[in-house]
């Protein structure tokens, strides 16, 4: 093959686009020509380069509540019988304002020592108030400023550390008054602490967004255990004997993606001289090759040969002991 | 045919992860339960390709706000077609299909109302000196200035094509039928896009070979 052909199919090469007679003859031809070796080791980096572009882009914990409202929520309020719909109205700021409002009424009325209670002492006879005590408490709820439907109840942080890139994202329902400072100004100053109307879905939270502040050691984590269960989702095919063909595509994808991932990874970590977490991506690396190299419509037997070499290396364990490690000891 | 155990047979769902359910259900089941208003079964959809998504949107109209909102409405007109999606497309392609078709609307749009649709964001880049810097000891910060920079600064046909190959890795295949380009189009694009890029970033990244 002569170079000037082989520089004009360098990039469809790369990209994996040529047919196996051409792909073929371009590997051979690598092999011998420093000069178009040297052009597709340039753009091979460039490639790794662009892998590393982080947009710093999340997404917005909101998005799924504002999707639903259009979506789902709206096909199954449709659906919905008279208990339902009454559950759904109770979850309502305006109507959870209503409802704290006429809570902190009958308080008052229960505590006024003016109005007589039945022979009882009115200086015992209120309502025994939850006081708490701490007054922070009270900050860590901040609903979100940017959307404030009604479904967006459901979202959480989990302590005080919010979700990566969600600084004044959504959380609880149930404090609606923290919004309110002019009916808390109207109320006594001991406060209330109003038993949540639902409980709080934290199913949004990753477990590694907790408690890592450096970014890098967050998205080693999140890459971590994203490939945890794309290997224990390996792991778990049950494969039998009639099988012929598995659809992994979706798990192929998933590979890709992690690959250039971890591949950017594991050259931080050496550079920070993290060795340890170096050392696992760079076990991990294997796995995630042969998985994003599997055909879409993969043979049962490389499935097999995958899924047994999860087993043996016991690199799942591996993986959920890095999550299971606090961040200082990586 | 391959069985996958459910997300209750791997006892997945005790833990906190998000991506717990999404690995063991396959996209076309997902489609179909859907269609039958499984509204679990659409949120799952969401989990697995917002992201993809909301980046892809994001690099065609560089604004972070607004990358959320055609979100939202990418995946609404979504949920109310999936009753025509045909089973032989692939649910990654049509959902980056609809996306493209919302990113460019609202490009259009601004473009027809007139506002100056300033894709390059004279702010994300300022490097103080114009001498090649090797990739590696460019700041990921800067390296994310550039590249969005370059890419901003490609027309809409190439950072089309450009991002969903480089940065998405979807095929030839999947890309014309994202796009409706023929393959020569795309192929054509492709190669003028990375040229573009690499004249730009180029003089920063080290990166100099010519193709």
């Amino acid at each position: 093959m002569k170079c000037e052909v082989c520089q004009g199919l360098l990039e469809e090469y790369l990209d994996g686009e040529l047919p196996a007679e051409d792909q073929e003859q371009i590997s051979a031809h690598l092999i011998t020509c420093a000069e178009c070796s040297a052009g597709f080791a340039a753009l091979t980096a460039e490639q790794e380069m662009f892998s590393r572009y982080d947009r710093e882009l999340e997404v917005p914990p909101f998005l799924w509540t504002r999707i639903a409202q259009h979506t789902v929520a709206a096909k199954n309020s449709m659906n919905l019988g008279w208990r339902a719909r009454l559950a759904q109205l109770l979850t309502r700021p305006a109507v959870a304002i209503v409802l704290i409002a006429s809570a902190v009424a009958v308080v008052y009325w229960k505590t006024n020592p003016t109005l007589p209670r039945n022979g009882t002492d009115p200086n015992q006879a209120g309502v025994k108030l939850t006081t708490s005590p701490n007054p922070q408490d009270q900050k860590t709820a901040t609903t979100d400023h940017r959307s404030e439907q009604p479904g967006n109840s459901n979202q959480a942080w989990v302590g005080s550390v919010p979700p990566r890139g969600s600084v004044g994202s959504p959380v609880p329902n149930a404090d609606t008054t923290q919004n309110k400072p002019e009916l808390l100004a109207s109320t006594p100053r001991r406060k209330h602490k109003i038993k949540p109307a639902t409980t709080i879905d934290q199913s949004d939270v990753l477990s590694s967004d907790l408690g890592y502040f450096d970014i890098d050691d967050r998205d080693t984590a999140k890459h971590i255990e994203q490939s945890q269960l794309l290997l224990r989702s390996i792991r778990n095919v049950a494969v039998t004997d009639g099988d012929e063909e598995i659809d992994v595509s979706y798990d192929k994808a998933l590979s890709q993606r992690l690959l250039n991932e971890n591949v950017v990874l594991r050259r931080d970590a050496e550079m920070k001289a993290k060795f340890p977490t170096k050392s696992l991506l760079a076990d991990l690396e294997p796995f995630l090759i042969d998985i994003a190299n599997l055909p879409d419509h993969a043979r049962a037997e490389d499935v097999r040969a995958i899924k047994d070499r999860v087993q043996k290396t016991e690199i799942v364990a591996a993986l959920m002991g890095y999550q299971d490690r606090g961040p200082n000891n990586r | 045919m391959m069985k996958r155990l459910t997300v209750d047979e791997l006892n997945l769902d005790a833990q906190p992860g998000a991506f717990a359910g999404t690995l063991m259900n396959s996209s076309a089941d997902l489609v179909t339960r859907a269609c039958q208003g499984d509204s679990e079964a659409f949120r799952l959809i969401f989990e697995r390709y917002s992201r993809p998504v909301i980046s892809f949107i994001f690099d065609m109209v560089n604004d972070r706000a607004l990358a959320e909102e055609l979100t939202q409405e990418t995946f609404v007109r979504a949920y109310r077609a999936l009753g025509t999606m045909r089973a032989e497309t692939k649910l990654s392609t049509w959902l980056f299909g609809i996306a493209r078709n919302v990113a460019r609307e609202s490009l259009r749009a601004r473009a027809r109302a007139g506002s100056h649709v300033d894709l390059a964001d004279k702010s994300v880049m300022d490097l103080s000196d114009n001498k090649p810097v090797p990739v590696d000891g460019l700041l990921s910060k800067e390296l994310n200035a550039l590249v969005r920079r370059a890419l901003a600064a490609l027309d809409e046909d190439k950072r089309l094509v450009f991002t969903l190959k480089v940065f998405h890795q979807c095929s030839y295949e999947e890309i014309a039928g994202i796009t409706g380009f023929s393959l020569a189009k795309l192929k054509t694009d492709l190669h003028r896009a990375r040229a573009e890029m690499r004249k730009k970033i180029s003089p920063y990244a080290g990166v100099g070979y010519e193709v």
